[in-house]
């Protein structure tokens, strides 16, 4: 084996042979690629639309074991980032270990890639690390981009989402959403408590640990915190928690219920709903929680609100027609309009881009997902003959909807794509998992 | 319908007036939630209505007897059995008038979590409302909802669900 591998490197240092086994070169390659196992060709696209990234080894600058080790983790996190985004086909291979840039071109090219991610990776003192990427135009053979991060080694997903987000912001000119958290409430402790989750199901944390009843977690937009109904000191109070400083506190302690909120785009003010001694009703809250004043009256049911992205209306359910229907409003509470039309609505939740409002409607036995089209004032269906599918969320980029389905005979957390494609589990959670909310510019 | 709310009235004035009555011999007592000398606003819309006793900070009296009221689904109405079983409480609530209760709205699962927590808390006021025109004062009354959240019976299936749908009328113990 060694002899080999020497015969052969020294048949391809001369230069003259390089250049005449080219074609034999890269059939290699490709005999290569067929049998090795981590040589796979990936594609999400039934388009072909999509630009290709040849994703290569981040070659390890001491040559440490760590390094190594560490270069296949993180190139998995990216990988599966860039697959996730659905704006690429990825092909990976580890042909940065051994050639130079001209040879890797040209094997790139030979899979019909047009761009090439690829870098180094250093540890030093044990826990500090350097990641420096690299992206290539394939067909110019020209540097587009190159980056350097550094972080502890623990922190090595974080820097992948990091580079996969610039990398579909340069691409696209969207922000990426590789960063983005998902808050959930699980069960698994018998008590309801707050979780949040990176969304590639990775990083789970347990935020509260009340041995309460906690419910119906909301991200505050371009922030760490979140807000929540707890029971804690038996109340349903309205609570916010900054997942970065464990830090938390009561917003609307009003007796009765305090409950599902939706914090306007600015921050400034949020939709709760407040029973104050009656029926539950809308009313506008300023950021800490001091009424501004009520939106709805009456003795039916209006709750779960979702701001428009311009901050001058809101989606919410009422039961005022007889049964649980999804109506907007403005933010003064004037010029009402009922969207839907049949079944029980809930969870309505606006569209990043303002365009849609996806929701939850039971028409038969089961829960489904639904998207209201605006502009053309039209239902899709979106989940069909899978259990309950309730509690939808927008991705930041509006591209995805996580949500929560009892397909697998218990509720857990599921993320699809605007069309309801590419359902994927979120993560194996213990015991039930329920009401997703995705963190928004995180 | 009449008929309750002429009852109702007519339990009011009783406790009014004994009321009234307690408040010359002792009029240093002024726990909360007991009634004091005037005459409360049954009206839902009125703000004595609104006017809850805190549930922080509190017991729940494990052995008081009052009875469960249950809906059917989706619906905050009281009927039939119910109605009978409100009136017993009432009757108790009446007859031992320094106590506070807390009434606890439940759904059963087969609703969603926010429509759920708002129709518990309807059931709950509901009930309360019935409490008041039977002659509670509305001072003495905490509603909170706990949806779905806190079924009595985890079985999945009709029976189960009955058992879920419902308000418990609870005393409240101050710390």
């Amino acid at each position: 084996m060694v002899i080999k591998k020497t015969v052969w490197e020294f048949i391809l240092s001369l230069n003259f042979v390089k250049k005449l086994l080219f074609p034999i070169y890269c059939l290699f390659f490709f005999t290569v690629c067929a049998y090795a196992s981590n040589d796979v060709y990936l594609s999400l696209s039934s388009t072909g639309s999509r630009a290709s990234i040849g994703l290569s080894d981040f070659l390890p600058v001491n040559g440490l074991f760590e390094e190594m080790s560490l270069s296949r983790d993180f190139k998995d996190v990216l990988e599966n980032d860039l697959i996730l985004s659905r704006h690429f086909n990825v092909a990976i291979a580890n042909t940065s270990y051994k050639f130079d840039m001209d040879s890797q071109f040209s094997y790139w090219e030979l899979k019909n890639v047009s761009v090439l991610l690829t870098g180094s990776i250093a540890i030093s003192d044990m826990i500090k690390l350097t990641i420096s990427v690299k992206v290539y135009d394939i067909e110019s053979r020209q540097l587009v981009w190159e980056g350097k991060y550094s972080d502890v080694v623990s922190n090595y997903r974080y820097i992948a989402h990091e580079i996969n987000d610039e990398v579909v912001k340069r691409f696209t000119g969207e922000e990426g959403i590789a960063r983005s958290k998902i808050a959930f409430i699980n069960n698994s402790t018998k008590f309801k408590e707050l979780y949040v989750i990176d969304y590639d199901g990775y990083n789970l944390r347990r935020i509260t640990k009340d041995n309460r009843l906690n419910v119906l977690p909301k991200w505050v937009p371009n922030s760490t915190q979140i807000l929540y109904t707890s029971y804690l000191y038996n109340n349903p109070d309205l609570f916010l928690v900054d997942i970065t400083k464990n830090k938390r506190k009561a917003i609307s302690t009003i007796q009765g219920l305090n409950s599902p909120t939706s914090v306007s785009p600015d921050k400034k003010t949020m939709v709760s709903t407040l029973s104050r001694g009656v029926y539950p009703n809308l009313y506008l809250l300023s950021s800490d929680g001091v009424i501004i004043r009520r939106l709805t009256q009456g003795k039916y049911i209006d709750t779960s609100p979702s701001f428009s992205p311009s901050g001058r209306e809101i989606v919410f359910i009422s039961d005022r027609a007889g049964y649980p229907q999804v109506y907007i409003m403005d933010i003064d509470g004037v010029n009402l309009r009922r969207l839907s039309t049949k079944g029980n609505c809930d969870s309505p939740a606006w569209s990043p881009k303002g365009d849609k409002i996806v929701f939850t409607m039971k028409l038969d036995n089961t829960f489904d997902i639904f998207l209201y089209d605006l502009p053309k004032s039209k239902i899709i269906r979106l989940t069909e003959e899978q259990g309950n599918n309730e509690n939808p969320c927008w991705s930041q980029d509006g591209r995805f909807i996580v949500f929560s389905s009892t397909r697998s005979g218990k509720s857990e957390i599921y993320i699809m794509g605007l069309d309801g494609s590419g359902i994927r589990k979120l993560a194996d959670i213990p015991e039930s998992s329920f009401t997703p909310s995705w963190s928004q510019g995180l | 319908m009449k008929k309750y709310l002429v009852f109702g009235l007519l339990s009011l004035c009783l406790v009014v007036s004994a009321c009234a009555k307690k408040q010359t011999v002792a009029p240093e007592d002024t726990e909360p939630g007991v009634e004091q000398g005037t005459a409360v606003d049954t009206n839902i819309d009125s703000p004595e209505f609104a006017e809850e006793p805190s549930i922080r900070d509190i017991n729940i009296d494990s052995k008081s007897t009052l009875s469960i009221i249950y809906f059917s689904l989706d619906s905050s109405n009281v009927s039939g059995e119910a109605l009978s079983t409100l009136k017993s409480n009432a009757n108790y609530l009446k007859n031992n008038p320094k106590v506070n209760i807390v009434i606890e709205g439940h759904c059963d699962e087969r609703g969603t979590t926010e429509y759920n927590l708002a129709l518990g808390q309807r059931r709950a006021v509901k009930i309360k409302e019935y409490y008041v025109q039977l002659g509670v004062s509305p001072k003495r009354i905490a509603t909170v909802s706990y949806g779905e959240e806190m079924p009595a019976d985890k079985r999945n299936n009709e029976a189960g669900w009955a058992k879920n749908r419902r308000a418990e009328t609870k005393v409240i113990v101050n710390k």
